[in-house]
């Protein structure tokens, strides 16, 4: 059996009398592209700091790619590339020299650095911009130029913490475009608050909510996990209360919401379609469709809709 | 311990020290420049002779040394905070395969150079534009206070820069600390005026060891192995504080 790219087993956290992280079990394949999503104060920051030898566990095990992060944290940082929430970028050194001393901390030699420096600004396109200071860059180039740093020396893991909060849609899809790219070459680990950037780019899914791991899938089974039932919306020419009462009335139909002309209505299986077809016989439908589910209603139904601190 | 971090750290301090030099020094020597004028100058003649020496050659060394020590706990207090809560450059560093202590040293060590640099830059400009004088081969001496009190005051200058959060409680520390005990060590009066029951207190404090053996050193050439021995055993000291203190902070 592979050896996972992470691997936690009853991790906790415990800063006084908050538990941050509660027995967190987590394994993420290699090569993947996992998402983490939690709401603010749910622990993501916590764990991401832990797994990237930041942070000391309180209790529990962390294993990056076999290694213990207790033992073998120079190792682990060696092998792993970082882009913070935060640029992190050196605004009194250029793009390329903010690259170099990256570079150099890695122990990267002078000839293997340049080269991989041009291709890195090469691919972002910050070639002409290599020698300008990075408080001149947009948003969405200071986030391009995290990137390549954290890819400099070439890791085996990729840590993305909300790599695209701030950034414009054209920056957030070139981002995304460029995650997609490195698919397959390296594990991404990756938080975000932007469920269609989890969705369109995490091949599982993680959600967390205080400091515990509340469902763990690809996008699919997380919608299939929602619940058995199944929404649909039918829209109607007139009567609309009079068909509201009707199905609110019927077994199999566990919810009912009325929008003006439109009643959203909850059923416990799919099957039991047929049956409200056949009470509608002669209402004057216009339309009747499936209301597909999203990862926004997975993440609110696991973790509540109310704002957090 | 692999040193590669703390030179690559060092080195990026460097280049960005290399871009600024100019307006660093001029801003660096503006300062005991005015106070030589003001009080060497301006008071020399109602002062008179201090210890046997003019007044104005009394307070040089202390001048060169206060900027040295100045630079360099201003230069590791200012660049630690600012790049642990402003520009989160250390959260960058300790995601590479370095150790914290090795972020600590190339700290000490910038602070440390900075000192250096710009000790000997005020100490150039007194000496070109005023009457002080000092035989070459009592420089040695002198650098051999000179090193050890700017890494003591770097280190001072990291614990600073770890601990506060908030940039104005670094002002008040240094101006409730830090100042006061650069003033208090004898910068511009002799040891000889505190009271005789405060004086081995006041001898105690290694900033006193740091000045008082410096001016001994550049003026006379005296070599006072206790002075020494007091401001480079407080440097060692300070340095397993200060790494010990940014260990704890970044484990938090």
């Amino acid at each position: 059996m592979p050896v996972p790219a992470i691997l936690t087993r009853s991790l906790t956290k415990q800063y006084a009398n908050l538990t941050a992280l509660n027995s967190f079990d987590l394994e993420v394949s290699r090569g993947s592209i996992f998402g983490l999503l939690g709401p603010n104060g749910a622990g993501k920051t916590t764990l991401i700091r832990i797994l990237t030898t930041l942070m000391r566990q309180s209790s529990g095990e962390v294993f990056i790619d076999g290694l213990d992060i207790r033992t073998e944290g120079r190792r682990i940082r060696s092998m792993i590339g970082v882009v913070s929430q935060e640029n992190s970028l050196d605004r009194y050194l250029t793009a390329r020299e903010n690259l170099v001393l990256h570079a150099r901390l890695h122990g990267m030699d002078r000839k293997t650095y340049n080269r991989r420096i041009d291709e890195l600004l090469e691919l972002m396109g910050l070639s002409a911009r290599q020698k300008d200071f990075p408080d001149t860059f947009s948003g969405g180039m200071q986030r391009r130029l995290v990137v390549a740093r954290a890819l400099l020396h070439q890791p085996q893991l990729l840590f993305l913490d909300e790599p695209t909060t701030g950034l414009d849609p054209q920056s957030r899809r070139a981002v995304w475009d460029y995650i997609r790219s490195l698919a397959g070459s390296m594990t991404i680990f990756l938080t975000t608050h932007y469920l269609e950037e989890a969705e369109q780019l995490c091949d599982r899914i993680a959600i967390m909510d205080h400091g515990r791991l509340v469902a763990l899938g690809s996008t699919r089974e997380l919608k299939d996990r929602l619940s058995g039932a199944t929404v649909y919306e039918i829209e109607l020419e007139r009567d609309v209360d009079q068909y509201a009462t009707l199905l609110r009335s019927m077994q199999c139909v566990s919810n009912i919401e009325v929008l003006s002309s439109r009643i959203q209505v909850t059923l416990e299986c799919w099957e039991c379609l047929s049956e409200i077809v056949t009470a509608l016989n002669g209402a004057p439908v216009r339309s009747i469709s499936l209301k597909e589910r999203t990862l926004e209603d997975v993440f609110i139904s696991l973790t509540g809709a109310e704002v957090r601190e | 311990m692999i040193m590669r971090g703390s030179l690559a750290i060092w080195m990026r301090d460097m280049q960005v020290l290399r871009r600024a030099i100019f307006s660093e020094l001029v801003a660096v020597v503006a300062y005991p420049l005015t106070i030589y004028l003001a009080f060497g100058i301006g008071m020399q003649s109602y002062i008179g002779a201090v210890e046997g020496s003019p007044y104005s050659l009394f307070i040089a060394p202390g001048l060169i040394t206060m900027t040295a020590v100045n630079a360099a706990y201003n230069e590791s207090v200012w660049s630690l905070w600012f790049h642990r809560r402003v520009q989160f450059t250390v959260e960058s560093y300790r995601v590479t395969p370095i150790s914290v202590s090795e972020i600590i040293i190339a700290k000490i060590c910038t602070g440390f150079t900075h000192g250096i640099i710009k000790g000997c830059a005020v100490g150039l400009v007194i000496f070109a534009i005023t009457p002080f004088r000092f035989p070459l081969e009592h420089l040695f001496n002198y650098l051999v206070f000179l090193i050890p009190g700017s890494a003591l005051f770097s280190c001072a200058g990291v614990i600073s820069g770890t601990v506060m959060d908030k940039p104005e409680t670094i002002g008040k520390v240094e101006a409730v600390l830090v100042m006061p005990l650069i003033f208090m060590s004898g910068l511009f009066f002799p040891l000889s005026s505190y009271p005789p029951d405060v004086l081995p207190w006041v001898r105690a404090i290694p900033t006193t060891a740091l000045f008082e053996g410096a001016r001994r050193a550049l003026v006379s050439g005296d070599m006072s192995t206790l002075h020494v021995l007091q401001v480079s055993v407080s440097a060692v000291v300070l340095f397993a504080v200060a790494v010990g203190i940014f260990r704890r902070k970044m484990a938090e």
